[in-house]
């Protein structure tokens, strides 16, 4: 009890990031101020695993951390396709995922945005003609740019999504 | 890696086949005991080896080099000494021991998607790692194949859909989930049958990242094919790359330097201590403690950059070539590495009391998604999760390689099986990595990093403990390319501890049980 009173009343005490990123910072701006201008502020992605190796979603998920914090910036991940703006594909479409991607991208509401996330996601990588994938996420959506890496790291990633957000705006 | 194992593994085939062994032993370069047996010597030892609480770690088919035919290893362990028993099949019908040793189950139906093997008396004959859309009759391992895409089915009619099976009765109800999750994380299907929150039955259906690793595989060049390896399962690059090199440096009699070793080690190390705090944090956002699970994917996200600079990449990838490595790490960047170690023990121990010290952790992590020991040997469940529930296996000690026999990694088993279990062999083995890691740069010596010798023909198995646990890897090298390479994660076993450890919790729990199991999809499906 004392404790609990002592943590509510007492002085908080919080420390600065070790690194803060002076590049990192910059980019996430910029994004920023795209993302206000032509999405309404916020911008919601829907990941998505079409047969990745599983590293371009550790770095996906490292977008969250608090080094990088992506939400500060306006960006959002989704839990359904129906509320999000931009597709985000990794891996090479495997043929066990073909069905499944195809109706993940027919529930995203227009106009949507898909970007390609890792060597395997942009034209099929490793995997290009093999019988268990139908090659790049081209291979079944438009696609509007893709981020090379294998895996891209998480500030490759972010780079990307403002070479997207300007692209976007000449679209429009 | 020489000389006879006179294990359990030895024993267990001399009381097994008597004088009919006589001089038939053969002893491989991990120490393996090796049997070539017919139809029905198979038959008296399955029986005869379950008997003697021997596991099945693999079991997998490859063509016969220069042949007709296939050949299928069985690989049985038993405290570390092993026992690969080949069956030559000269057509394609074999006989199922699924009812004996269940961890025959998916890799018999694994058999028959890829080489069209059929299984007399298996009690599951649905197709695994090809779904619907895949053609009838297409086998892609067949050496007749070339690797070329297929026409697959645009879509599937219910009628050919796959069959789950079905639970029924008062108030049953399915939840089916997937395969593309609500969270940025692997597909896969999980059909729940619950009743009001209560999970009653889960079956698991996955290979959905199916990407034709092994037949990729086939045909490449040894040194070019590790960066196949290392795509086997994006967090686990180091342990699969180290695996497939180990085996081809065995079969071709290739040592490797010391200092290459002692790099691999710290490599390895690393790799676990990333994978683990990943899992720490994951289990507590499943559980809603968001300061804890900021806490340690702050400090996974400084082993990541860590990691990019000893190997130029935060997973890892493109240091470890059959042979060695690719580049020496120098003195100064291992140096800073140990300085950053010491750094990180600190903040993992502060971390680690914030959480052991919440009560609504430990309330939300006890009892939750128990795994029970008699489930381990059956399914061949190892690593961590085999750790919480009173296992003792662990590759690194049962049969070290590389520094492990001078570096002993120390157990920290439990024996509750639940969540929080899980939660503490994982933060115990970070522990354990670093005091390991410490060790190892600490005696690290001078000298070459890669050897001069060249990759010869034959075949090898290897086996290293990855961070969710043991990885299996055969490798078949026929002039000078690769004829075969088999490999098969702890996840692939581990998976189907899941559908044991769900039922009688409520479906919100599942996040945090599938958490804590942390399962690669992209290790199983290949």
């Amino acid at each position: 009890m004392v404790n609990a009173v002592s943590c509510m009343l007492g002085k908080k005490v919080t420390g600065p990031l070790p690194l803060r990123d002076e590049e990192l910072e910059r980019i996430g701006r910029e994004i920023r101020r795209e993302i206000n201008a032509r999405f309404g502020r916020s911008l919601a992605i829907r990941e998505l695993d079409a047969g990745s190796d599983n590293a371009a979603e550790i770095e996906i998920n490292n977008l969250n951390n608090a080094y990088y914090d992506v939400e500060r910036f306006g960006i959002s991940f989704v839990a359904s396709p129906r509320h999000a703006d931009v597709l985000l594909v990794t891996g090479a479409i495997t043929c066990n995922m073909a069905i499944a991607a195809q109706k993940t991208y027919d529930a995203m509401p227009s106009p949507k945005f898909v970007v390609a996330v890792g060597d395997d996601a942009c034209d099929g990588g490793i995997y290009k003609g093999t019988y268990a994938v139908l090659g790049g996420a081209d291979a079944i959506f438009p696609v509007d740019l893709k981020i090379p890496g294998n895996p891209p790291a998480p500030i490759q990633i972010l780079t990307g999504l403002l070479a997207l957000m300007r692209s976007a705006g000449k679209r429009t | 890696m020489t000389g006879k194992d006179t294990g359990a593994a030895a024993t267990a085939a001399q009381e097994i086949f008597g004088s009919g062994l006589s001089g038939r032993l053969a002893y491989g370069s991990s120490r393996e005991c090796i049997l070539d047996v017919n139809a029905e010597e198979l038959d008296r030892a399955v029986p005869g080896l379950a008997a003697r609480n021997f596991v099945l770690s693999a079991l997998f088919a490859t063509p016969a080099y220069g042949g007709e035919g296939y050949v299928l290893r069985y690989v049985f362990s038993h405290a570390g000494s092993i026992l690969v028993l080949s069956r030559a099949l000269s057509g394609k019908q074999a006989k199922s021991i699924a009812t004996i040793f269940p961890s025959a189950t998916w890799p018999e139906r694994e058999c028959r998607d890829m080489y069209g093997i059929e299984f007399e008396g298996a009690f599951d004959t649905r197709r695994l790692v090809l779904h619907e859309t895949c053609p009838a009759g297409f086998y892609p391992l067949e050496k007749s194949f070339k690797n070329a895409p297929v026409a697959t089915k645009k879509t599937v009619p219910p009628a050919e859909e796959y069959p789950f099976r079905t639970v029924s009765g008062d108030g049953v109800y399915q939840v089916p989930v997937g395969p593309v999750h609500a969270g940025i994380i692997e597909p896969g299907h999980f059909r729940f049958s619950v009743i009001g929150e209560t999970v009653f039955n889960l079956e698991i259906r996955l290979f959905y990242t199916h990407r034709g690793i092994e037949k990729l595989a086939e045909g490449k060049d040894p040194a070019a094919c590790v960066r196949v390896a290392e795509a086997v399962s994006g967090d686990e690059s180091a342990a699969n790359a180290t695996g497939f090199c180990m085996a081809i440096e065995r079969l071709s009699g290739i040592t490797v330097p010391d200092r290459a070793w002692h790099i691999r080690t710290v490599l390895c190390e690393s790799e676990r201590i990333c994978s683990h705090l990943g899992d720490l944090s994951g289990m507590l956002t499943d559980v809603a403690f968001a300061l804890g699970a900021s806490h340690f994917a702050v400090l996974r996200e400084e082993f990541f950059r860590e990691q990019e600079k000893l190997s130029g990449s935060r997973f890892l990838r493109g240091m470890i070539l059959p042979g060695g490595i690719s580049r020496d790490i120098p003195v100064e960047t291992l140096a800073r590495y140990r300085e950053f170690l010491a750094r990180f023990a600190k903040e993992f121990r502060a971390g680690l009391a914030i959480v052991l010290s919440t009560p609504s952790v430990i309330d939300r992590f006890t009892q939750t998604g128990i795994i029970r020991k008699p489930l381990l040997g059956p399914l061949n469940i190892t690593g961590p999760v085999a750790r919480a529930s009173g296992s003792g296996r662990d590759v690194r000690v049962d049969s070290p390689y590389g520094m492990y026999d001078r570096f002993i990694p120390v157990p920290h088993p439990l024996n509750d099986g639940d969540v929080l279990a899980r939660f503490t062999v994982k933060a115990a083995e970070v522990l354990d990595s670093l005091s390991l890691i410490e060790k190892v740069i600490a005696g690290m010596p001078e000298g070459p990093v890669i050897s001069a010798d060249g990759v010869g023909d034959g075949a090898a198995l290897a086996l290293v403990e990855g961070p969710r646990g043991e990885n299996l890897c055969w490798v078949e090298i026929r002039e000078g390319r690769v004829f075969r390479y088999k490999v098969r994660t702890a996840s692939y076993c581990n998976w189907l501890a899941i559908e044991h450890a769900a039922p009688g919790n409520i479906i919100a729990d599942f996040p945090v049980i599938n958490k804590s199991l942390n399962l690669s999809y992209a290790g199983t499906d290949l």
